[in-house]
């Protein structure tokens, strides 16, 4: 059955059936969440009212775009609300450091890549700079290089997710790429420091 | 190669996209460069750390609660339907006014504050008198 007509039926009073787009594209909502969060708790709970809010906005969807697509954009501007949102004050993330957050306990690697040592030489603090490169980018960059590298999506699905050219994506990605770089060899000098 | 070009060549060649020779000479400059050898380094960390996060599975009930919460959702807003009209309306209307007045009271309440210096004050020559002096205590003993 295709994303058209499990929404038409849906829409018809078949509600059960919103079952089958929440098993279809739950993964993709959730890596995105991962993508811009990173922490597994805030992206399950994320990802959980994406769909709700998508379900009740079912009615409002058009077909004009595909359903990822829709989606996609639901997931990415719900992401940005998030941490515009957030609560967190610098106090607490510091309190929260200082007693051990879960979200550094919680952090493994696959088993894939926890037989190998290199992967294990990966400390929260080492992904605490990757995390804190990443958070610093602009905005567009930032959703360009989310859905390129944790999606895996072509620079075409980007363009049409964002609603721009993929001459302009290609710029975005370029960009956050030589960014992130420079961040990272920033944050990397002040630790040798 | 300069560090430039090799900058500009890093990610591709951590993606394994760029042509042989490209290859061959972004290798050589590596083992030569230690600017751009620690930039590769950190590359490579940072692709190591995404591709970790991209393999987190979501917890595997997350359908079921995405499911119950939009039936809770849906028990709710149909719970909600069952209220009678003027109970909606009446419940609003009544937290307003009680609102309204308890903000009325406390102002008024307020209001009826007077200052210290607006009371009437005791005469100077009152407060020398010594009451003890001028009602003995004989005066209740005789009687």
């Amino acid at each position: 059955m295709t994303d058209a007509e499990i929404i038409d039926r849906i829409n018809g009073g078949d509600r059960n059936l919103y079952r089958l787009l929440v098993e279809r594209y739950q993964p993709l909502v959730f890596r995105t969440c991962m993508g811009f969060l990173h922490n597994k708790e805030d992206a399950d709970d994320l990802t959980q009212d994406i769909f709700i809010q998508t379900y009740q906005t079912l009615t409002g969807y058009k077909g004009d775009s595909s359903f990822s697509t829709w989606i996609y954009r639901i997931s990415v501007n719900a992401c940005l609300n998030k941490i515009r949102k957030s609560s967190k004050s610098s106090f607490l993330q510091r309190f929260e450091n200082v007693f051990g957050s879960e979200k550094n306990i919680e952090y493994s690697f696959p088993a894939s890549e926890a037989e190998n040592p290199e992967a294990l030489l990966i400390n929260t603090e080492q992904k605490e700079w990757v995390e804190r490169a990443l958070n610093s980018l602009p905005e567009k960059q930032r959703i360009a290089i989310v859905l390129s590298k944790y999606d895996d999506l072509s620079q075409k699905e980007i363009a049409e997710i964002m609603e721009t050219t993929e001459g302009a994506v290609e710029a975005l990605i370029q960009r956050a790429k030589a960014n992130l770089r420079e961040k990272l060899s920033s944050l990397y000098k002040k630790k040798k420091k | 190669m300069n560090c430039q070009l090799c900058q500009n060549e890093l990610d591709a060649y951590l993606e394994g996209t760029l042509p042989q020779g490209t290859g061959i000479q972004v290798a050589e400059h590596l083992k030569k460069c230690s600017v751009c050898s620690e930039s590769f380094q950190l590359l490579t960390l940072a692709n190591k750390v995404m591709d970790a996060e991209m393999k987190v599975q979501s917890n595997p009930f997350l359908v079921t609660r995405i499911m119950a919460g939009i039936e809770e959702m849906e028990n709710q807003s149909a719970s909600f339907q069952h209220i009678p009209a003027y109970q909606k309306v009446f419940k609003p209307i009544l937290i307003s006014v009680s609102l309204a007045a308890a903000i009325f009271f406390g102002v008024f309440l307020g209001s009826t504050y007077l200052s210290a210096e607006s009371h009437q004050r005791i005469p100077v020559e009152l407060s020398y008198m010594n009451d003890a002096a001028l009602e003995s205590i004989d005066l209740f003993s005789q009687l």
